[in-house]
């Protein structure tokens, strides 16, 4: 059963040009997804609109049957949807445990947040050791699992990582995709952009590829990663043969 | 020497008021990324209420902070939803808010001047004219108090922002607006309030500024030019850096005032201004874009 469903969805920032145009994509529980596209494609944008940080022109979000298009953010994580954006987004001036601590925001129990936060703490233990020192003076990959620990101190059903392994070094690249399957095994459902294509349907259940807004091409991440199509994608062969090609 | 350290004094029992006017301006910039241009209109408008309560009701100016901070924060919750509200999430806040508390700080200098014209005014409690003696330095004890009640409050907001679930949304926001969203805080109610909090301090300063300056409706415009390049200086959105930013320039003002005469204080403050975006632009303690 359809655990998060986009139906149509159509959105763009501001008055500008429609980033999303007619997506449409399911998303079933305890799957790991791995959405793939060039660059402009409507990735990040797409994990923003299931968020709340930005509201879809048209179509419906809907999460375990409830519509999210007119949510916030803070009422889209009480249902349990966490979100690790692109850049990290940490707090730079805070410690690692107060940005953790920031990953509990909503919890009105402090025991529950200081709870989580040790849950949190007992699988990051880099970040247990960092705990007194600044999110800005963190390596990239420690500030990436700081990233992902402040989103899993709600205990999440969906996490959502925007490209994970930006920026970061093959080694640290791998042992951030290995949390990611990790994840998965806790049986969260996680949904994961990235341009690193292989990296990222490797470890997941799911590819999908995004073009120019829409949902061009999804299957099994195998097949995804296989499929010719693929190659072509990233070989930047010209848009309008691309749209045909998925036909 | 003796002048020296007189100018130190002078310079830093000035300098906590200034950081008192600068930090509701510097808490507004981190929190909402504006340049609130109407603060200094705000505090003259504040000015204006504690004077008439001291004429009227002999309210000392001081005492008069109690209800001049909570009625200039209903009064920033009210220019809030009726402003900014609407554009808060505009990818184009920065300029529309320039002009906007632009238009504000006309407005608000159109009413008082209505209503008060454009004489100087000033209050005069006992204290304005008294000098606190420590042979052989002075301390003038309008200036004392006026810092020791800016440092106060200065002292409160650090306390607000630092052990408050309210102030660690703040504080976030300041830091990173889309991770404080993607965290769960509600970022418009967190720039209502902090907008609001920095229009009550300005209300603060207002009612200090009375019996320390002369004061008339168009007064803000050398306000607001003073009060810009202090948080430049310290770094825009950085509460530490309007402290000492506003003590450095008071100094330096105090200085420039007793060797080149009164006339040349308020260079100091743009010159200030000129280096500091010239060499750090992102200020003493303000952070670069890159992070």
């Amino acid at each position: 059963m359809a655990l998060l469903e986009l139906e149509n969805v159509t959105a763009g920032y501001g008055h500008g040009p429609d980033i999303l145009q007619d997506l449409s994509l399911t998303i079933e529980a305890g799957r790991s997804y791995c959405i793939i596209g060039p660059n402009g494609a409507g990735k990040s944008t797409l994990m923003r609109v299931i968020c709340g940080l930005l509201h879809p022109r048209q179509g419906k979000v809907t999460y375990k049957g409830e519509v999210l298009n007119d949510m916030r953010t803070d009422e889209v994580l009480r249902r349990g949807i966490s979100f690790v954006p692109q850049d990290r987004s940490l707090f730079p001036d805070m410690t690692v445990m107060e940005n953790l601590r920031m990953g509990g925001f909503i919890l009105s129990s402090r025991k529950d947040l200081h709870n989580r936060v040790e849950q949190v703490l007992q699988t990051f233990t880099i970040l247990r050791e960092r705990s007194s020192q600044r999110a800005k003076t963190l390596s990239g990959g420690e500030q990436q699992m700081l990233a992902i620990g402040r989103a899993l101190v709600l205990n999440p059903e969906v996490i959502m990582l925007d490209e994970p392994s930006l920026g970061l070094a093959p080694k640290i690249a791998r042992q951030i995709f290995e949390i990611v399957r990790q994840l998965k095994d806790l049986g969260m459902t996680v949904i994961l952009v990235e341009q690193n294509a292989r990296m990222g349907l490797e470890s997941s259940d799911w590819g999908c590829v995004l073009d120019l807004g829409t949902n061009s091409f999804e299957g099994p991440a195998d097949t995804v990663l296989n499929d010719p199509r693929i190659q072509e994608l990233y070989l930047g062969k010209r848009r309008e043969s691309r749209r045909e090609s998925w036909k | 020497m003796t002048q020296a350290v007189q100018l130190l004094i002078i310079g830093i029992s000035l300098g906590g008021v200034y950081a008192l006017m600068a930090s509701g301006l510097t808490l507004i910039f981190g929190v909402m990324r504006i340049v609130n241009i109407a603060h200094a209109a705000l505090m003259i408008t504040a000015a204006y209420a504690s004077y008439w309560a001291f004429r009227l009701y002999h309210i000392d100016p001081i005492v008069s902070i109690l209800i001049s901070m909570p009625t200039m924060f209903v009064l920033g919750m009210l220019i809030y939803k009726l402003f900014f509200q609407r554009i808060i999430d505009s990818p184009r806040i920065g300029e529309l808010t320039v002009l906007l508390t632009f238009a504000l700080a006309l407005i608000l200098e159109g009413i008082l001047g209505y209503f008060y014209t454009n004489i100087y005014r000033s209050t005069n409690p006992s204290y304005a004219t008294r000098a606190i003696l420590f042979d052989p330095f002075y301390l003038p004890q309008g200036q004392f108090y006026a810092t020791l009640m800016s440092l106060v409050l200065i002292a409160l907001l650090w306390a607000f922002l630092q052990y408050t679930k309210t102030g660690y949304s703040i504080r976030a926001t300041m830091q990173n607006r889309t991770a404080a969203q993607v965290v769960g805080v509600n970022v418009n109610r967190v720039s209502m309030i902090a907008f609001s909090i920095g229009t009550a301090l300005a209300g603060a300063s207002g009612s200090m500024m009375t019996f320390l300056f002369t004061f008339y409706p168009g007064k803000h415009w050398e306000w607001v030019a003073i009060l810009l390049s202090l948080i430049v200086l310290g770094g825009m959105g950085s509460l530490l850096g309007a402290l000492v930013g506003s003590i450095m320039l008071a100094i330096a003002s105090a200085y420039v005032s007793f060797r080149l005469g009164p006339t040349w204080s308020p260079i100091t403050f743009f010159l200030a201004l000129f280096l500091i975006l010239l060499f750090r632009p992102q200020g003493l303690f303000g952070h670069k874009a890159e992070f």
